[in-house]
């Protein structure tokens, strides 16, 4: 669990930190968007500095990015071997006999790496500076327009702030279930084929019966306090937009129409 | 000498923000054949402690002793496989471990890990489930349909019939009722009276530690605070008062009674001690 | 004055077996009722009745003289609050502020009133500083005070625990204890608590005891272990103070049948001084 870098929110201090989440969610959506533009080394070039400035003002480490980057590569290396064995456009890089490697197959592994990077650098900027919680509230106050078209926005919200709340017992409980398991012999990593679907199920059934049994004390505890599903209720937690949030969309905006507008050109 | 710890440390996460050093040089000799109260707040590093006791958890620094095995931080360890079967762990709520279809084919899940044949883990099973108080009306229900206290029941016999020589506990009698918690203390000191086990208990309930076990470990802020007899330990009140616990009601009354003058003398043990003494003082003065 | 009323109140889970089976007792406003009984003999069962989370077979719960059925439960339901056992499985919010809100929310309190009551009722289970606070922060007996100012700040009437302090180390367990304690000494309400410990139930003002679904004993602690016999039957224990009683019977010392420590020593004081 520590190791994780992706998608784990950091608690620091910063002016990106006090946005508001539906700013950033907007923002992170419409820097998305631009990402896919065709726009060329110079476009990626602009977006890569703007992720850069955008980390730097979140106060986040480089290592962070590093590391949430990281699982990624094995797929990115994995991406090349293929673009190397199908690509054959452009000129030849390296012959070896009548096995050719050419510079497209590099470019565009090349591309994709840059596209992947630029991704995890504007997602990790919502989600490394955004509380699970706020996020969530972000998400529901962006959804409300759709409750016309019956998108149950409220629920939807409950049900992933509920899902975050018990990640990390849950995490807890496999972790206990392992060991409980393992002082009973059973081993996780080796054995035979018959042995490891044993293993996995010593391992599902508990934890599922637990789950079960705190799906029934929440849903009983939500009742209790007089929680009914499809009813209005208040909102404690109040989203406010300042100053800085629209300067953030119109950075975002701006950013966005001149990648398109540079794909376009190009 | 079955358990020794010389000089052990368990650091988790090192090198990260969250580290966190739950053993600090933990020095310790756990007698054989006795048994044994671990005790200490929540957070004082019992748990870390007694997962090192079958190499769940490894040291990060110094060498475990457990029977002839060593486990040093240096090298890595081979075969903790034959070790676990030799330390029982039985972890706080053992029932969340239970799987099977049937209570006795998860009670012999353990002994068949361990190579037993299928016939052998099913006797063993059964002796264990015996010695537990499950009848072989239970024996082909399945587990997950029982009482919480039956539960239990079944997942610690799950762990006896591995036949373990050390027996570790970690909060067996937590959530029961007062009547379960004394058939489960019966069976402990059962197992370690005739079947001669080696048993550590990590508990909260000094009632209990005061009643059946022979030593007192106490664990604070990842250290062994002291290692003494339960006599020693209840001495009086001041040990557990120190670390929060509720001392046995036995020694809260003579506290109680010296303080309104009473000069109850020390070595009373027992209820029927005390009675004696009282009747004594009170008639004759 | 009349709180609580159930009139042979019967439930099961499974057919043929019955979880609650008969049971009528009547509770007055500002008592603080205990219910014991080993595990399995109906008490958690009977606490979800009377916080409407079960529907009773037959029978009949009257809270205020007026039926708790599906009609009236969503007004009845803001009459009682309750606080369970496991201190994980109840805590909703993302910090101790949102957890406490929960209930506020779903009343429909209005947003701009929201923090004083969330502080006003933090502070009464001491719990203010930490109202920022994460769920994985805190300890159990902590979770559980939140859990308590999360019901309280409902302003129920009635205030069930259904083995609250069950699964806390000792710490916690006194922490609890002691907030029920001080709820209790402002008598402005019911406090129905589901235990096992004896100290506890010396204290309360109204005793019951389940076997098998069945009320076995009823009455204050004094007339409930009263009747040894019955408690032994029903696997229950006598209170600390009782069991001595006995012994120093035998030693020829013969003292009144005390709940508390105190007490007994308190007797064997005067008895002594008369020497």
């Amino acid at each position: 669990m520590g190791n994780i870098a992706l998608g784990r929110y950091l608690p620091l201090d910063s002016p990106i930190h006090k946005m508001d989440p539906r700013a950033k969610i907007m923002a992170m959506l419409i820097m998305l968007i631009a990402i896919f533009f065709p726009s060329g080394w110079i476009g990626y070039g602009i977006m890569f500095a703007v992720a850069a400035m955008m980390i730097l003002l979140a106060k986040l480490e480089v290592g962070f990015i590093w590391r949430a980057m990281r699982p990624m590569l094995f797929m990115l290396v994995f991406l090349l071997i293929i673009n190397i064995l199908v690509v054959k456009t452009g000129p030849v890089l390296a012959a070896i006999g009548s096995f050719e490697i050419h510079l497209d197959a590099v470019t565009q592994t090349l591309y994709i790496a840059v596209r992947l990077l630029l991704m995890i650098m504007f997602t990790t900027c919502l989600t490394a500076t955004t509380k699970p919680l706020d996020m969530t509230l972000g998400i529901e106050d962006l959804l409300k327009p759709f409750e016309k078209i019956h998108v149950p926005a409220h629920e939807i919200a409950m049900l992933i702030s509920i899902a975050l709340r018990f990640i990390p017992d849950l995490i807890d409980e496999t972790q206990r279930i392992i060991k409980a398991q393992e002082s009973r012999g059973v081993d996780m990593q080796e054995g035979k084929l018959k042995e490891k679907i044993q293993a996995i199920l010593s391992l599902i059934v508990p934890l599922f019966v637990s789950a079960f049994q705190r799906a029934e004390d929440l849903a009983n505890a939500m009742e209790a306090r007089g929680y009914m599903p499809g009813e209005p209720r208040t909102r404690y937690k109040v989203l406010k937009m300042a100053g800085r949030d629209y300067i953030l969309l119109a950075g975002a905006l701006i950013t966005g129409t001149a990648m398109a507008v540079l794909a376009w050109v190009i | 000498m079955p358990i020794a710890f010389k000089d052990v440390s368990h650091v988790y996460s090192a090198g990260t923000p969250y580290e966190y050093r739950a053993l600090d040089h933990v020095d310790l000799e756990i007698s054989e054949g006795k048994m044994t109260a671990i005790v200490g707040k929540t957070g004082s590093g019992k748990s870390t402690l007694v997962q090192h006791l079958n190499a769940l958890l490894l040291p990060t620094e110094g060498t475990v002793y457990i029977m002839d095995r060593t486990i040093s931080a240096k090298e890595k360890p081979k075969k903790l496989k034959s070790l676990r079967g030799a330390v029982g762990l039985v972890f706080q709520f053992p029932e969340y471990q239970l799987f099977e279809e049937t209570v006795l084919r998860d009670t012999a899940f353990g002994p068949k890990n361990f190579g037993c044949t299928a016939e052998e883990a099913a006797n063993r099973a059964r002796q264990a489930l015996t010695l537990t108080g499950i009848g072989p009306e239970f024996y082909e229900r399945s587990p997950l349909e029982l009482s919480g206290g039956q539960k239990r029941r079944v997942a610690i016999a799950g762990i006896l019939a591995m036949d373990p020589k050390i027996l570790v506990l970690d909060e067996p009698t937590a959530g029961l009722d007062p009547a379960g918690t004394a058939s489960m203390m019966k069976l402990f000191s059962d197992l370690n009276k005739k079947m001669n086990k080696t048993i550590l208990i990590v508990t909260h309930d000094m009632e209990q530690v005061y009643r059946y076990c022979d030593e007192v470990v106490v664990v604070e802020n990842g250290r062994i605070r002291e290692k003494e007899t339960t006599a020693e330990f209840f001495r009086d009140a001041r040990r557990c008062n120190e670390m929060g616990m509720l001392p046995p009601s036995l020694i809260r009354f003579i506290e109680m009674m010296r303080e309104f003058g009473f000069n109850v003398p020390d070595g009373i043990t027992s209820e029927e001690q005390l009675a004696e003494w009282i009747g004594r003082e009170v008639k004759h003065g | 004055m009349e709180q609580i009323r159930t009139e042979n109140l019967n439930f099961s889970y499974e057919e043929g077996i019955k979880t609650i089976d008969n049971v009528s007792f009547t509770i007055e406003k500002g008592m603080y009722v205990t219910i014991i009984g080993h595990n399995g003999s109906g008490k958690s069962t009977l606490a979800k009745l009377l916080a409407g989370l079960l529907e009773a077979e037959s029978g009949k719960i009257l809270i205020n003289g007026k039926e708790l059925n599906e009609e009236n439960l969503p007004v009845l339901r803001n009459t009682i609050g309750i606080v369970f056992q496991n201190p994980d499985n109840q805590f909703i919010g993302s910090t101790v502020r949102d957890d406490i809100a929960f209930g506020l929310e779903n009343h429909r309190i209005p947003q701009p009133e929201m923090d004083p009551i969330i502080e006003k009722f933090a502070e009464k289970v001491g719990m203010t500083k930490y109202l920022n606070s994460e769920p994985t922060h805190l300890s159990g007996g902590q979770k559980q005070r939140v859990a308590i100012a999360g019901v309280l700040a409902m302003k129920p009437e009635i205030l069930i625990f259904d083995e609250a302090t069950a699964m806390l180390d000792p710490q916690g367990k006194a922490e609890i204890k002691k907030v029920i304690r001080e709820l209790h000494e402002e008598r402005d309400l019911t406090i129905i608590s589901i235990t096992h410990d004896i100290d506890e139930v010396a204290e309360s003002d109204f005793v019951l005891a389940l076997n098998g679904g069945k009320i076995a004993l009823m009455g204050t602690p004094h007339e409930v272990f009263a009747d040894e016999k019955t408690i032994t039957d029903i696997r229950l224990e006598l209170p600390y103070s009782t069991r001595l009683g006995k012994l120093l019977a035998k030693h020829g010392v013969t003292v009144k049948n005390h709940m508390t420590m105190k007490g007994l020593v308190g007797e064997l004081c005067q008895l002594h001084s008369k020497m």
